[in-house]
């Protein structure tokens, strides 16, 4: 029985040794994962898509557009038709070459099944024409400036291999499944890295694309395991033990602190463009009145928030995040001031005393609780009176479904559809958003909405931003929400193992990108 | 005369072997088919409430931001436009048909989905269902044996702790203890990544090794098995022990046992021969359900061990409203249950001849 122990123990001892060497990057992730892009939009499926596949343009660390498939484009003067040329070279991981009809396939996909970030597209995109092998046109139903932002999300897939590969009778007529169950466990990409193995709720295992049409450093990473846990014992031991590099971003405080004090570990945090919001029906006594609202954002604590409930989160400078490419570094941010806020209430057509406000916080995130009785304790001091209600996000969808039973103020963390402030001022304050999760202020103000529409219309980067600024400050005078905080990501990683462009600063602001392991090196 | 008799005994024997086969046919018939009426009802009733239950499933899956055509285009895809009784239909006639469906979560067919991660859960329930089996009695029987000495206080404090921890206590301390602090054992996945997996032939990667040959793989297999399959194994573990050691005390006592003693049969020989068999019957009735119930509860350690099993499946799930696979895990723990029920009546009426399948106790 020992021989056969110590046998077992050797084969995995000397395997643990012989596996790696020095080329592979480890890193966990709440599961599922979907690495089909026309399906996955979440963080762990946008990680995979990044390393898989390539995008017409590539976002660099402000957000701005980079060349990347796409050598250079135009649009037309009315802003409708955006033509794009691509480069010859670029390969399949089979070796065929990609080309403007790969691109049509792609996004007509995309629009076809519309899940994933398929939204980013629909009604938006009228047509695409394949002009010749590499020049392709998207003809659009209406101006829309940040076209090139949406654009990182169309991954480009091999036509042949896809079609190749449907399955027929599907739900999309002639296109049957349109490659669907193919690529759950497969990619049709030309990325950096291809599918290896694919574990469902298990792994992801990505190896190097050899031939892959920007030169690798060889220092990044021969291979790529996504893991699929986020229990804190396993990760704390798997760090350890030199088996992962990067954890999941879902670690608690007191986990982060434990990895922390592993050898060789560190703790990489930044902002992921992800806003903490107080959302406050704008439509309902008392909230409706702006000095009710603006004395509840002056009578809140900030601080206490950002330094014991949310350790390392920025306060928040109006409604986008500081780091989203367009925001307004100018608007005013609210800070506790309990006069200023007396003087707001008594300037209120309301009495506190005769109305209770009933704030909603999401029963699966338990840090909201601590956040919603802080601010029960910090209203009472100006005699505003809170019922704190615990509701499932399913219940907070529904109830935000109508203005009828969209309570008085519901916490809610978002972020933008795509790295522009336009994005987030859009899907939290244009009017379409009212009867959605996104906005429970029902502003319905038709001024708001035309110059958000004025602005996302905009093609001129610099114009637009301008736009978006104007509108930002707009919003703050409204006071339609309290800007609580900015989420900071933090992952534990082995900072003797590998270089992370990422927690040197150098962060991405688009969701998934700061795991392109095209970028990071394994440190020998 | 005597010569005479024999075949009349013999005729005897013969006629009661037939009875007690037509007696164990009769009980797997009624048996099965109140399995039927057990799981159709079953089918019912998790059908009506994974449908009730709040929220969207398909806005779940689609994402908040997938437009509503999308949305509209898988619930009428699965059906879900429909009336709930002609849903249930729908269902039904898949499912007698071997479709379950497709998994809202992992978009893959359900059936594909059961076929990859039932046997991962099966080969965990296994492994600790023997360690439960062969500990469990083994250390009940020692403390039967040696009733109020040292050993026995052992064990029983052992056992105390074993019932009242949950296994994810368990799983967490050995992964902290084996894995981190010691550096001993592997902590995640049923494989490490450079071992070359064997073909899948049933799934259970020690017998697909062992088939194949690959004793690398079947070495690291039964490495990654033993900390989840201990973690498993403790709490049941410890409660067949207790079973066992008050099962063999009392029996003990019995007259027969007596009789033996004084007869000079080695205390060994009692124990083996005579004491073991019957007591093992309440320690077996009540290790169906905890075979079952380990099946039922790997939940937490499959999550932290990364095991890609069944019941960290069926929990994801049920918090993804993934409809049809919560209505496939519960149909496939269901008939887990009626399985080893069936199993575990039949293992009873083997070690105890008084008992006659079907009711037929006392005749």
């Amino acid at each position: 029985m020992k021989r056969i122990f110590a046998l077992m123990l050797g084969v995995l001892l000397v395997g643990g040794l012989c596996a790696f060497g020095a080329g592979a990057l480890r890193a966990t992730f709440a599961w599922p994962t979907m690495i089909d892009p026309a399906v996955g939009s979440d963080f762990s499926s946008s990680s995979s898509l990044v390393n898989l596949y390539d995008s017409l343009v590539y976002p660099n660390t402000d957000g701005d557009p980079l060349q990347h498939v796409a050598t250079s484009w135009e649009v037309s003067d009315d802003s409708l038709v955006w033509t794009f040329h691509l480069r010859d070279d670029v390969r399949f991981h089979d070796g065929s070459l990609l080309t403007a009809e790969d691109v049509k396939f792609s996004m007509d996909r995309m629009l076809t099944i519309g899940e994933g970030y398929g939204f980013l597209f629909v009604g938006r995109v009228a047509d695409v024409r394949a002009i010749d092998d590499v020049t392709v046109q998207f003809i659009l139903e209406e101006p829309f400036g940040p076209f090139l932002s949406t654009l990182y999300r169309l991954y480009v897939l091999n036509k042949d291999l896809v079609e190749a590969n449907i399955r027929r009778p599907g739900p999309y007529g002639n296109w049957g499944d349109y490659g669907k169950s193919y690529l759950i466990d497969k990619d049709a990409g030309s990325g950096p890295y291809m599918v290896k193995e694919f574990r469902v709720e298990e792994e992801l295992v990505m190896v190097k694309n050899p031939d892959y049409w920007i030169p690798l450093d060889p220092e990044t990473p021969d291979e790529l395991r996504f893991i699929g846990t986020t229990e804190t014992a396993t990760i704390r031991t798997m760090m350890a033990r030199g088996e992962l590099e990067i954890s999941d971003q879902w670690q608690t405080t007191e986990a982060l602190a434990a990895l922390d004090g592993i050898p060789g570990v560190e703790i990489a945090a930044f902002s992921p463009g992800t806003m903490f919001y107080m959302m406050i029906n704008n439509k309902i006594p008392p909230t409706d009145d702006i000095h009710f609202r603006r004395a509840m954002a002056y009578a809140t604590d900030y601080e206490t928030v950002i330094t014991h409930i949310f350790p390392g989160a920025f306060q928040a400078r109006g409604p986008v995040p500081q780091n989203l490419p367009g925001a307004d570094p100018t608007v005013y941010q609210f800070h506790r001031d309990l006069d200023k806020a007396r003087e707001e209430l008594a300037l209120s057509e309301y009495d506190p005393r005769e109305h209770e406000v009933e704030l909603h916080w999401i029963a699966e995130v338990p840090d909201e609780e601590k956040v919603a009785l802080l601010f029960m304790s910090n209203m009472a001091e100006i005699g505003i009176r809170i019922r704190v209600v615990k509701v499932p996000w399913m219940s907070v969808v529904e109830e935000m479904g109508a203005l009828e039973t969209s309570p008085h103020i519901v916490t809610i963390f978002d972020s933008s559809h795509y790295p522009e402030a336009g994005s987030l001022i859009e899907s939290r304050y244009h009017s379409n958003s009212a009867p959605t999760w996104e906005q429970n202020e029902w502003l319905l103000d038709d001024e708001l909405d035309a110059a958000i529409e004025d602005a996302i219309a905009t093609v001129d980067r610099a114009e637009r931003f301008a736009k978006y600024g104007a509108i930002q400050q707009m919003i703050v005078e409204m006071c339609p929400t309290i800007f609580l905080f900015e989420q900071v990501e933090k992952h534990a990683y082995r900072a003797d193992k590998i270089d992370w462009p990422t927690a040197r600063g150098e962060v991405n602001p688009v969701m998934g990108y700061n795991l392109a392991a095209r970028f990071i090196r394994i440190l020998n | 005369m005597a010569g005479g008799r024999r075949p009349a005994r013999r005729g005897r024997k013969a006629g009661e072997g037939e009875r007690n086969e037509m007696s164990i046919l009769r009980f797997l018939a009624k048996r099965l088919l109140l399995s039927i009426f057990v799981l159709f009802g079953l089918s019912v009733l998790i059908f009506t409430i994974s449908r009730i239950l709040p929220g969207d499933p398909v806005r779940m899956a689609l994402g908040p931001r997938a437009p509503q055509w999308a949305v509209e285009n898988m619930r009428k895809e699965m059906h879900l436009d429909r009336p709930i009784h002609i849903q249930y239909a729908y269902w039904l006639s898949g499912a007698l048909r071997g479709d379950l469906g497709q998994s809202l979560v992992t978009r893959r067919p359900v059936s594909a989905d059961i076929r990859e991660f039932v046997p991962a859960t099966l080969e965990l329930a296994i492994f600790a269902g023997i360690i439960m089996a062969v500990f469990g009695v083994a250390m009940g029987a020692i403390a039967g044996r040696y009733r109020n000495r040292w050993v026995d206080n052992v064990i029983r404090v052992f056992s105390y702790v074993g019932i009242v921890t949950p296994s994810y206590v368990f799983a967490i301390l050995f992964v902290l203890l084996f894995g981190y602090v010691l550096n001993l054992l592997p902590t995640i996945g049923r494989l490490s990544p450079w071992i070359t997996r064997p073909p899948v032939l049933t799934g259970l990667v020690t017998i697909d090794s062992l088939v194949t040959g690959n004793f690398a793989a079947l070495g690291d297999a039964l490495l990654h098995l033993i900390l989840p399959g201990v973690s498993l194994a403790l709490g049941p573990l410890a409660q067949q022990a207790r079973i066992a050691r008050a099962s063999i005390s009392d029996n003990q006592n019995k007259d027969y046992i007596a009789s033996a003693r004084s007869f000079g049969i080695p205390g060994r020989v009692i124990m083996f021969k005579y004491l073991l068999k019957p007591s093992l019957i309440p320690t077996v009735s009540i290790m169906g359900l905890d075979f079952a119930g380990i099946i039922a509860n790997a939940f937490l350690v499959e999550l932290i061990f990364n095991w890609p099993g069944f019941s960290r499946y069926g929990i994801q799930a049920m918090l993804n409203k993934d409809l049809n696979a919560v209505a496939a895990v519960v149909m496939v723990l269901g008939l887990t249950f009626i399985i080893v029920n069936i199993l575990v009546d039949l293992i009873v009426a083997w070690l105890d001849p008084r008992i006659r399948l079907g009711g037929e106790r006392g005749k």
